[in-house]
């Protein structure tokens, strides 16, 4: 396994100040090979959407546990939209509940990651989302 | 997705990727009739936590202007061990980041020593022709990265931090003398006009050709220091306007070029071979590097 050569951006959208999971898979990433970008804390859509452009990422990790995950990532998804760059892929961690998932991953979200998952299966099932 | 995007900002960040990840053969391919180098460019240097990014920050932010756009490309190290790496310049440019007249691009150095990456050389002439007026490198701040930095900008501004012993060790080793432009930065610390005035000696030292390197001390939270800087920044491009041989600088830069080059051709044949290379005498290995040191071109 290894994600030498991708770039991602793990991305901190919405109110909430937790960072220490979004830190996390950050460091995990890097070790699996990744080169990792992280944006700070309570960054808008149009922002993520903005650096993902300019650092040519392959994929986003949203990190949210506000509770707004679906204004959120519909939100980013329309803002990459608009910048032309839709073929970005879009990841979402946090406290999703259940019942929300689908509605996230018909929203655009490849893959939806929830803190009980081990952070081993995250990095691989990023790594085989973005190796196919 | 290859062809060009739309939107300008991705295609321009699209093809630094190209040029990033270019092999030897791609880079040669990718050579273009060479774009004349316009866009001023300034470099960044200085030991690792010195305060590059954050100064970076402030300067970018000053030297823009109504018409003046700026590109930041900002270098972070690559770990040895996973060859992954996190880009944490950016996180520091945040005063910046949301600016649209200011283009930030992280960079991981993946095999290169010297405090730059792969390529450094084309990622900076593709920043030619996107509008932008100055481009600003930050270099990791290793040791020799002072010396390579020197030939692929104009202007070299060496950050230094006061609490370093280090910098004495620096200036004895040689190290400093290759700056334009030399900042005590963090100058809010104890310690920081001893080494003002260890560094002032030093740049009275190096004078010649009616420039001498000026000694600013910067804090992050005092705009009169960065201020300072911009002025020595626009000083040196005036003083380099008419007391620089351009020939000099371009083939020392086309050195440098050919240099990386071959260094990572070299690396590219050995991690094709099953290692049997490395066991011939050096004469041996020379000549056999030498045989396949022309890639195949693909055109
Ligand atoms: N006391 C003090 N700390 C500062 C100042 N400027 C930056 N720092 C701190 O120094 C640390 C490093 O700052 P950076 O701007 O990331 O330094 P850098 O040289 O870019 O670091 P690398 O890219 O990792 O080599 C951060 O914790 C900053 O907050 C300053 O003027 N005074
Ligand atoms: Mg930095």
């Amino acid at each position: 396994m290894s994600l030498n050569g991708k770039r991602i951006l793990i991305a901190k959208p919405g109110l909430d100040g937790h960072d220490v999971g979004a830190k996390i898979i950050a460091l995990a990433l890097r070790d699996a090979g990744a080169d990792v970008i992280y944006t700070g804390l309570r960054r808008s859509p149009d922002y993520i959407a903005r650096v993902a452009v300019d650092e040519d990422v392959d994929a986003v990790g949203l990190s949210i546990l506000s509770g707004s995950h679906k204004e959120l990532v519909a939100e980013t998804v329309r803002c990459l939209e608009e910048l032309d760059a839709s073929d970005i892929h879009l990841f979402v961690g946090g406290t999703i509940p259940r019942e929300d998932q689908d509605e996230l991953r018909e929203a655009g979200a490849r893959a939806i990651f929830t803190a009980e998952m081990p952070l081993d299966d995250v990095v691989a099932a990023i790594d085989a989302d973005l190796a196919s | 997705m290859n062809e060009v995007s739309r939107n300008p900002r991705r295609a321009l960040s699209r093809a630094l990727s190209r040029i990033a990840n270019a092999d030897v053969s791609e880079t040669l391919a990718q050579q273009n009739a060479s774009t004349p180098a316009t866009l001023s460019r300034i470099g960044i240097t200085g030991a690792p936590g010195a305060g590059k990014s954050t100064l970076i920050a402030r300067l970018a932010h000053l030297r823009k202007g109504v018409d003046r756009k700026i590109a930041v490309l900002a270098i972070d190290p690559t770990s040895p061990v996973s060859q992954g790496s996190i880009l944490g310049d950016r996180i520091r440019m945040d005063s910046i980041a949301d600016d649209p007249d200011i283009f930030i691009r992280s960079i991981p150095s993946r095999r290169a020593h010297d405090g730059l990456t792969d390529n450094t050389a084309d990622l900076l002439n593709a920043m030619e022709g996107h509008g932008f007026d100055e481009v600003i490198l930050e270099s990791v701040g290793v040791g020799q990265a002072e010396y390579t930095i020197r030939t692929l900008v104009d202007t070299v501004v060496l950050v230094l931090l006061p609490e370093s012993g280090d910098a004495i060790q620096a200036m004895k080793a040689g190290i400093l003398e290759m700056a334009d432009i030399y900042v005590v930065n963090k100058a809010d610390l104890p310690g920081a006009e001893l080494l003002e005035s260890h560094i002032q000696q030093v740049a009275e030292r190096q004078s010649r050709n009616g420039w001498t390197p000026p000694v600013i001390c910067t804090t992050r939270s005092d705009p009169a220091g960065f201020a300072l800087l911009d002025k020595a920044i626009r000083d040196h491009a005036h003083w380099r306007a008419t007391h620089t041989d351009e020939t000099a600088v371009r083939r020392a830069r086309a050195r440098y070029q050919a240099h990386g080059l071959i260094a990572r051709r070299i690396d590219e044949i050995l991690e094709d071979d099953d290692g049997g290379l490395l066991d011939l005498d050096p004469r041996g290995l020379f000549d056999a590097l030498h045989a396949k040191l022309k890639p195949d071109m693909e055109d």
